[in-house]
């Protein structure tokens, strides 16, 4: 069988200096072209259980780690940060801080610079990049006069330049406008025709369950569920257990069958939505 | 952009960064073996032609402007009160006296500042950032020296930014910013504090981000622009080169018959200082007025 994308196996880390620890007996894997929507309230430990992936915890941020985290089959703790970019992509939420280049085509060649790549290869990956998040054409612009939306596309596109198999994204979108959303979604929709492997961190539930195979609900450092999406978002009760909303539609429909004690299926798509209802309806 | 590189097509643009660093340090190494005000002031006006060449005239006297402050002070204050002198030149309103000794002193003080100035602004206008640090990393200086010096373009309009917030926040919260100059000075604790906390977690991520980025990996690394010496670079420093031989000649064997500094070069130095300052405040002060009565922009 050939190796998982990623595969981790009884995770727990606690920073220093804190009695609790953050992440608690982590399991899960996810294959190869798959996308992972990583779900849970603020504190839950989303942001560190995503930076165990590619060895920021505990190799930068320091810790206590117990477990194992492998990517690509090969464990992460052998190997450095630097060494696992060639393989992990990590965004980060704020978009600012992740540029530091004077113009956009030298930062997406930032990354590339690091691991070697010859020039002519970076022209091409650059355009490349480019193209895929819609930035044509500002090559020669200063990241710091681009809006929100576009900078943190400009992070996904130096990110997607070094072409890894594993793209990490740490709640892309919070900073960004409903427009600026739909962007960094469109470009994830874009990772998976690829074939690419991608975990994402947001509280958008709708376009989760729009984009994501399967979700992870994290809550207070713990697994509480790990399914596909619609399954993971159908079971209202227990996600408004752990204060969390399933997408609107998916409400709609529970709180109309508890209403009128009705069995409509419940769904995640609009469309889906429509036809269930429409069924009981008529 | 937030250096102050102007992107123009010219030779001097087109000269690899390390031939321009190494223009800078022939030019401060000149400025010391001309220990001659005459000989100095012909120096700055040969680098002229280069600035012109740069096609950077324009912000080039704006920069410079600040430097002839420093001048204007120098030859005036050393001129009438540093000690070395002893021959009177010339004597304005209320006894003080412009010694000879002293204002050649200050002369040569004043234009070697002008001289390395002319260089420094060239250099910094003629050379890409990114293009510098590629070049630095060619002279084996380590890569994260040159991404500190490239970062910190890129960092201080961010700074600059921040401090806006934090300052209408605080203002917000009833810090007074319009009080009396001890008020004011005693509320730059509550803004700078949050900026630099701010600005330190910024550069904190932006490690993790650098991380990311393969940042530390070992191995060779390669870069997007490219700096290359070609025989345009050679033909500089071989000018550079014959230009430094011939000042030190000039130097060891011609300065005992060759006088070129009189009164009259120091006296007229001096006014030509003045007379620009005089032109800046001018401006200034009309540019102020102009503020005031709400005129044209």
């Amino acid at each position: 069988m050939a190796a998982k994308a990623i595969e981790v196996n009884n995770l727990t880390f606690s920073y220093p200096d804190t009695d609790e620890p953050v992440l608690k007996d982590i399991n899960f894997s996810i294959n190869h072209g798959e996308i992972l929507g990583i779900i849970g309230p603020t504190g839950a430990g989303k942001s560190t259980l995503a930076m165990c992936v590619n060895g920021l915890v505990p190799q930068v941020i320091n810790g206590e780690m117990e477990g194992t985290v492998k990517v690509n089959g090969s464990e992460v703790s052998e190997s450095s940060v630097a060494k696992m970019s060639e393989d992990v992509g990590f965004v980060f939420q704020e978009p600012e801080n992740q540029l530091s280049q004077m113009t956009i085509e030298e930062e997406v060649a930032f990354g590339m610079g690091n691991l070697g790549v010859p020039r002519d290869d970076m022209r091409v990956r650059i355009t490349d990049a480019l193209e895929q998040v819609g930035l044509t054409g500002f090559e020669k612009r200063s990241p710091l006069a681009l809006s929100g939306g576009q900078q943190q596309r400009l992070a996904i596109a130096a990110v997607l330049a070094m072409r890894p198999s594993i793209m990490i994204m740490d709640e892309p979108t919070s900073m960004l406008d409903p427009k600026g959303k739909n962007e960094v979604y469109d470009v994830l929709k874009n990772l998976k025709d690829y074939g690419m492997t991608g975990i994402i961190i947001d509280h958008e539930v709708e376009r989760i369950a729009a984009y994501c195979d399967k979700v992870l609900v994290l809550y207070e450092g713990e697994v509480q569920m790990f399914a596909p999406s619609e399954e993971v978002f159908t079971n209202i009760k227990k996600m408004h257990e752990l204060t969390l909303n399933a997408p609107q539609v998916t409400e709609f429909l529970s709180s109309y069958n508890q209403a009128f004690g009705k069995d409509v299926k419940l769904s995640t798509t609009l469309e889906e939505a429509v036809d269930n209802f429409e069924s009981v309806c008529k | 952009m937030n250096s102050l590189y102007m992107p123009k097509d010219s030779l001097i643009h087109s000269l690899d960064p390390r031939t321009k660093m190494l223009f800078v340090v022939f030019v401060v190494a000149s400025s010391f073996i001309l220990n001659d005000p005459a000989l100095q002031l012909v120096f700055l006006v040969a680098l002229f032609p280069l600035v012109v060449m740069a096609k950077v005239v324009k912000p080039y006297l704006i920069s410079i402007q600040f430097l002839l402050l420093f001048a204007v002070l120098i030859m005036t204050v050393h001129g009438i009160y540093n000690p070395i002198g002893v021959t009177p030149v010339f004597e304005i309103f209320g006894g003080l006296t412009f010694k000879y000794e002293s204002m050649v002193y200050a002369s040569v003080m004043s234009f070697r500042i002008l001289v390395i100035g002319t260089a420094a602004v060239l250099f910094v206008m003629t050379t890409h950032p990114s293009d510098m640090a590629s070049a630095l990393v060619k002279w084996k200086v380590p890569h994260s020296f040159a991404f500190i010096l490239l970062s910190t373009f890129q960092i201080i309009p961010i700074i600059a930014r921040e401090a806006k917030i934090v300052m209408e926040a605080q203002q917000a919260r009833c810090l007074d910013v319009k009080g009396s100059l001890i008020q004011r000075v005693k509320n730059l604790v509550p803004m700078f504090a949050p900026l630099f906390i701010i600005t330190f977690m910024k550069v904190h991520q932006l490690s993790y981000v650098l991380e990311c980025r393969a940042f530390s990996r070992k191995g060779e690394k390669t870069s997007l622009r490219e700096t290359k010496i070609g025989s345009l670079d050679y033909t500089f420093l071989l000018g550079m080169l014959g230009f430094l031989a011939f000042e030190i000649y000039l130097k060891l064997f011609m300065m005992g018959s060759l006088q070129l500094t009189t009164d009259a070069l120091l006296t007229y130095s001096l006014f030509g200082t003045w007379i620009v300052f005089g032109f800046m405040i001018i401006k200034f002060v009309v540019k102020q007025f102009q503020g005031k009565i709400g005129g044209a922009n």
